[in-house]
């Protein structure tokens, strides 16, 4: 059963309890501006006339996830129950998947610039709590049902409901985002207004260069370093019986 | 041929001449001790029976050796141009096609998959086919450090699609490079008609004989080459 976060703004107060109970729970190393999940402003408007609009930034857990899918090592997986899991002890520190995301989520943590040494960090929708049960930790921290863990079937019913109460109260263009794209995402926002008024890309796009780089380059790079193997042992054999040493000079 | 190996017992006599610089040797095995761990160690990304090497500590040890020898990879060339300009102008012209090539490039089949004794147009100190490699290297080199250089440094400072272009472009660079290097271990190492090659890299030195038929116009001179090329083409037309 795919499990999935419903993200509602307008119940948001910008208390900041997700990201420190995620800081906590998640052992996120401090002073070196790593989130696994960050409270974002948008601001709109001129003074007077202020609009401010809150919103959890974290993984996304797409279903089609290029991060998953440039991963050289594995360690970038998707769970049984749909949501990206960031297994560090595989991570070697490529940086593939902070360089592929469609939303640049992941973060790379550069140990040395020089030496290369790095770590990925990003949300991994608490795999060991969700795994015995409990819901995600920052859904658990939240005071005010802004964020609610649940399976994604219930949430998004639950999240139509929740578009059409604030149609009802008059809010314009409100929006379930999160349901299709991307292969459908595992965290959903009820967003009130265009995704970009909330920092987030309107259509997200699967990045067409990691299509191309690997279901294309890496397949045929492949023919080409097999054939050329077997090509070069051919020859071999060929020009073994083709020719006598005894006449080489 | 061999009539001197017959009436002297199967005794080789070898009349050696210098063909490599010291430090073109230098160059060609300072070369091949970065290229061969920088593939090596790229490769654990790129097969899957070779993933456990990427994969946590193994995969941080991987990177370190990886960018370690890049810059040994980055630098010799750079090294030797500037100490030696004038032979790095020199490999320039020598790596430069001309006409014959073509003729080499039709015969070159026969000659070296079937081993035809076909006639091969004149070659200088590098045939057509070093040529290409010395080409192919070139252009590899330039694309893996260009590529390279914006993923090691640039990463977060270049816009994201130029960081995947990158990917992609030192991949496919790879490929070019690793299949050149394949195809350049077997002729070194494996086809019989080259034993003097892999000779001559190591020691500088290859054969006479072996010189006047591979690299003609090196050895005789242009002019001299091509008059023996047209009279042997004649000979040979007159016999059928």
């Amino acid at each position: 059963m795919a499990k999935a976060m419903l993200i509602d703004p307008s119940m948001c107060l910008f208390c900041n309890a997700c990201s420190v109970e995620c800081k906590q729970q998640n052992k996120v190393p401090l002073g070196k501006n790593i989130f696994l999940t960050q409270m974002v402003i948008h601001e709109e408007g001129k003074f007077p006339k202020v609009k401010q609009r809150f919103i959890k930034r974290a993984c996304n857990h797409c279903t089609e996830a290029a991060c998953v899918d440039v991963c050289p090592t594995g360690a970038l997986y998707h769970h049984k129950d749909g949501y990206v899991v960031l297994d560090q002890s595989l991570c070697n520190g490529c940086g593939y998947c902070s360089q592929f995301c469609p939303f640049q989520i992941p973060q790379l943590e550069i140990i040395g610039t020089f030496s290369g040494a790095a770590k990925s960090h990003k949300c991994t929708f608490c795999a060991e709590r969700v795994g015995q049960g409990y819901e995600t930790s920052c859904a658990a921290a939240c005071p005010f049902g802004a964020i609610t863990f649940g399976d994604r079937e219930k949430l998004l019913a639950k999240g139509k409901d929740r578009v059409k109460v604030l149609q009802v109260r008059g809010v314009k263009e409100v929006q379930l985002y999160g349901e299709k794209e991307l292969g459908g995402l595992q965290v959903l926002y009820i967003l009130e207004g265009k995704a970009s008024l909330y920092g987030l890309p309107a259509e997200p796009n699967y990045p067409y260069l990691a299509n191309i780089w690997q279901n294309l380059v890496r397949p045929l790079s492949k023919v080409a370093l097999g054939g050329t193997i077997l090509g070069v042992l051919a020859a071999w054999v060929v020009i073994r019986r083709n020719i006598k040493m005894e006449d080489v000079e | 041929m061999n009539e001197k190996a017959q009436t002297t017992g199967h005794v080789f006599q070898v009349r050696w001449i210098p063909k490599y610089t010291f430090v073109e040797r230098l160059l060609h095995w300072v070369h091949t001790v970065s290229f061969v761990p920088l593939v090596a160690t790229g490769l654990v990304l790129y097969l899957d029976f070779l993933k456990p090497l990427a994969q946590g500590e193994a995969g941080e040890w991987m990177r370190l050796v990886h960018r370690l020898t890049a810059i040994l990879f980055v630098g010799e060339p750079v090294i030797y141009g500037i100490l030696q300009p004038r032979r790095l102008w020199m490999h320039i012209k020598e790596f430069s096609f001309e006409r014959d090539d073509l003729g080499w490039m039709k015969n070159a089949f026969g000659y070296y998959v079937l081993g035809r004794h076909t006639d091969m147009p004149p070659q200088g100190r590098f045939n057509t086919g070093e040529k290409i490699n010395g080409v192919v290297m070139i252009l590899t080199w330039a694309l893996f450090v260009g590529t390279g250089l914006i993923m090691w440094f640039g990463k977060g400072l270049v816009p994201a699609d130029i960081f995947r272009l990158m990917v992609m472009v030192h991949d496919l660079t790879m490929i070019a490079a690793v299949c050149m290097f394949i195809v350049h271990l077997y002729l070194a190492l494996a086809h019989p008609l080259m034993w003097a090659a892999l000779v001559s890299m190591r020691f500088g030195y290859t054969s006479a004989s072996y010189a006047a038929e591979h690299h003609a116009k090196w050895y005789y001179g242009p002019k001299r080459a091509q008059e023996l090329y047209e009279a042997k083409k004649k000979a040979a037309s007159s016999k059928h």
